[in-house]
């Protein structure tokens, strides 16, 4: 799965080169051979590095507060989304969509790793979301809409509809 | 008495001294001089009460009547609670309600008394019309006892909020209790009017839907249910009146069959003599066979009865239907017009004449006023699935619609059109029964429609065969035994005119209507597959 994102992330960077990767013990933990130096090891840390590799390094948040931001939801993604169950999936989207609240990315205003990686890790969550549960998690929702239309970013995940109008009331659950 | 415990005692001791130690010894004298003491102050107040019951001026004022057992016909005019208003204040009046609660507060009690979904505040208060016993009295009257009153009614300053009349209050001058509850109720009637969720945050008791059906007798006496049921007599009437109004003719079917309608997967199997015959799951055969016998239209309201051993929200095994079926002249659409109309009449009346049991319901169950249009909506099956397939749900083009689908498909519909009612016409041939009318136009699709309210459906119907010979067909492709229809099939050889109709359940309706979430709640006496009685 791991090895899949990185492929597709390579893709958007317009890294004309694909690495090649290998995975490490039970959980999978994608490893990166590196040419100049030794393996680079976990999904964070990997793409990090492709993305400095591709010149891109607003993708990491250009002030120092952004790149902050963009680390903490970038280990969000490892730590919490990854591998959680049904239940907590349901606390991680309620947060989330407080946090999006008035947010068009997860970093602020613009565009950042952050927002491809939170995508690619809440995909699966989404997919499983019944229309009712999308509109309770409407930031989410818009957020994850806005993510998966941007160019270049979905690749081999499938799109999920999601509705403009509400249609349920917020009266009545 | 005293003299008897102490010797009694005593003898004990006397008669195996060995075994018992002193202290024992001591421990029952003890014991003897306490029960000595008790019986001495029991005796001083029966004593008291004697003396009490004598002082009382009020004797004849209050009491446990004798069981009426119609030995006289008495003169007096019972007045409803619910005719209680600042009109009548002053006057004296007799009335008979059950006692819902009751609060004693030094030489007052408070009772507030009520009658189906009304109530008012009665109070007994020591005075020249009442003894410091009758007020005793009447607080010791169990809750839901029946109790006969003779009280004058008086205007009050402040309104009282937590009951119906709010304006007058009783003063009451006579108390008989006609009939006394038992002191423990299995449910709490304020526990089950209390509105979701309020309870938990409050840390109060609400009441679970099947303790609430095990004991069906106390919680029809809430106001929800009283409002419900008043409500569901008002659908009833409302359908008749309708459709007598457009010509029809009520009839009566059989529920004892010797053939299943749809097939036999979903029918009850009873003993008949020596064979086995069948519980209807629909009047379908028989309002045909009246149409074929030139009834032209008519409705039928009654039971009907599925086998379905589903275990869901809005399926019952018994339940009441309400059936429809017309003769048309050209197009069956003039048959979907009649019944839309006829639920356009019923929504109107229920919305006219109902509205303070609608208030009542939705205190409880909140809900949002149900919408209609007026023509009703009909879209094709096809526009529905393009619909649905819009929202990113994926179907095929011959396939039924699951239940999420459909209120889904209702929740887009509200959404785009702002109805809680509308018709969806031209269903896949496939998934309709064999006596389905074929589209003329499209040999995949049907002459057949189903009605929704709030995304959920409440009518089934279609243009029926009305040909012997394509009816012959129809049925032996779905594979069903022609012996058994022979009488059905055969009512169409003798000139029969195209008709089409509809069956609708009543307690889907007033659930839908009300917005309730659960068919059990209008269902007076509930059957599904884990519940026979009450």
């Amino acid at each position: 799965m791991a090895l899949r994102e990185l492929a597709s992330l390579e893709k958007y960077l317009g890294l004309k080169k694909p690495n090649k990767y290998s995975s490490r013990g039970d959980k999978k933990i994608p490893v990166l051979q590196n040419n100049n130096g030794p393996p680079l090891v976990g999904l964070v840390t990997i793409a990090r590095h492709l993305v400095k590799e591709a010149k891109q390094p607003e993708l990491l948040g250009e002030a120092a507060e952004d790149r902050a931001v963009v680390h903490q939801w970038l280990e969000y993604r490892v730590s919490k989304l990854d591998g959680c169950n049904k239940e907590e999936s349901r606390t991680i989207l309620k947060d989330l969509d407080l946090y999006l609240q008035d947010k068009v990315c997860m970093a602020g205003n613009h565009f950042t790793l952050a927002d491809v990686l939170m995508y690619n890790g809440i995909h699966p969550l989404i997919m499983d979301l019944t229309f009712q549960e999308k509109e309770r998690y409407m930031n989410v929702t818009r957020w994850f809409d806005h993510i998966q239309h941007r160019a270049g970013i979905r690749h081999h995940l499938p799109p999920v509809v999601v509705l403009r109008n509400r249609i349920y009331s917020a009266k009545h659950p | 008495m005293i003299k008897e415990g102490v010797q009694g005692a005593a003898a004990v001791a006397e008669e195996d001294p060995q075994a018992q130690s002193k202290k024992a010894q001591k421990k029952q004298q003890k014991e003897a001089e306490k029960a000595a003491k008790k019986a001495e102050k029991q005796a001083k107040l029966a004593g008291d009460q004697k003396t009490e019951e004598e002082d009382d001026f009020a004797k004849d004022r209050y009491g446990v009547a004798a069981m009426v057992q119609s030995q006289e016909k008495m003169d007096r005019s019972l007045v409803l609670v619910k005719d209680l208003s600042p009109a009548r204040a002053d006057e004296l009046i007799w009335l008979r309600a059950r006692v819902h609660t009751s609060r004693a507060k030094g030489k007052q009690c408070f009772l507030v008394l009520r009658q189906q979904q009304f109530n008012v505040q009665a109070l007994v208060a020591v005075g020249d019309r009442a003894s410091k016993q009758m007020v005793k009295f009447a607080a010791n009257i169990s809750k839901e006892s029946i109790v006969d009153v003779e009280a004058s009614v008086r205007k009050v300053d402040q309104k009282i909020e937590s009951c119906s009349q709010q304006d007058v209050e009783l003063h009451i001058e006579r108390i008989f209790v006609i009939s006394q509850a038992e002191a423990r109720l299995p449910l709490q009637l304020e526990d089950a009017v209390r509105p979701e969720g309020e309870g938990d945050e409050e840390g109060r008791a609400t009441v679970n839907q099947d303790t609430r059906l095990d004991n069906r007798v106390i919680d029809l006496r809430t106001t929800t249910s009283q409002a419900i049921f008043r409500l569901q007599s008002g659908v009833c009437q409302l359908f008749r009146d309708t459709l007598n109004k457009k010509g029809f003719v009520e009839i009566q079917t059989p529920k004892i069959i010797s053939a299943a309608s749809e097939g036999g997967a979903n029918v009850f199997t009873v003993s008949y003599f020596k064979t086995s015959a069948y519980l209807a799951q629909s009047p379908q055969l028989y309002k045909q066979m009246c149409i074929c016998a030139d009834f032209d239209k008519v409705f039928c309201v009654g039971p009907v009865f599925r086998a379905e051993d589903s275990n869901t929200h809005r399926h019952l095994t018994e339940f009441v239907g309400l059936d429809i079926e017309m003769a048309f002249n050209y197009h069956y659409h003039e048959v979907i017009d009649s019944i839309t109309d006829t639920m356009v009449q019923i929504f109107k009346g229920l919305r006219d004449n109902f509205q303070t049991e609608i208030q009542t319901v939705n205190k409880q169950f909140p809900s949002e006023p149900f919408k209609f249009l007026e023509p009703t909506l009909r879209l094709e099956y096809k526009e529905g699935l393009a619909m649905l397939r819009e929202a990113g749900v994926e179907m095929g083009d011959e396939e039924d619609l699951s239940t999420p689908n459909e209120k889904l498909l209702g929740r887009l519909v509200k959404e785009k059109y702002d109805t809680d009612f509308y018709v969806l016409d031209k269903y896949p041939l496939a998934v309709r029964p064999f006596y389905t009318m074929p589209d003329p136009n499209d040999p995949k699709n049907s002459n057949s429609y189903d009605m929704f309210m709030r995304g959920e459906e409440i009518l089934s119907g279609a243009q029926r065969i009305h040909d012997a010979q394509l009816l012959t067909e129809r049925a032996m492709y779905h594979q069903i035994d022609l012996e058994k229809i022979k009488a059905y099939i055969d009512s169409f050889r003798f000139g029969a005119p195209p008709h089409g109709g509809g069956g609708i359940g009543l307690e889907r309706v007033c659930m839908l209507y009300l917005g309730l979430h659960n068919v059990r709640q209008t269902s007076m006496f509930p059957r599904d597959p884990k519940r026979l009685t009450p």
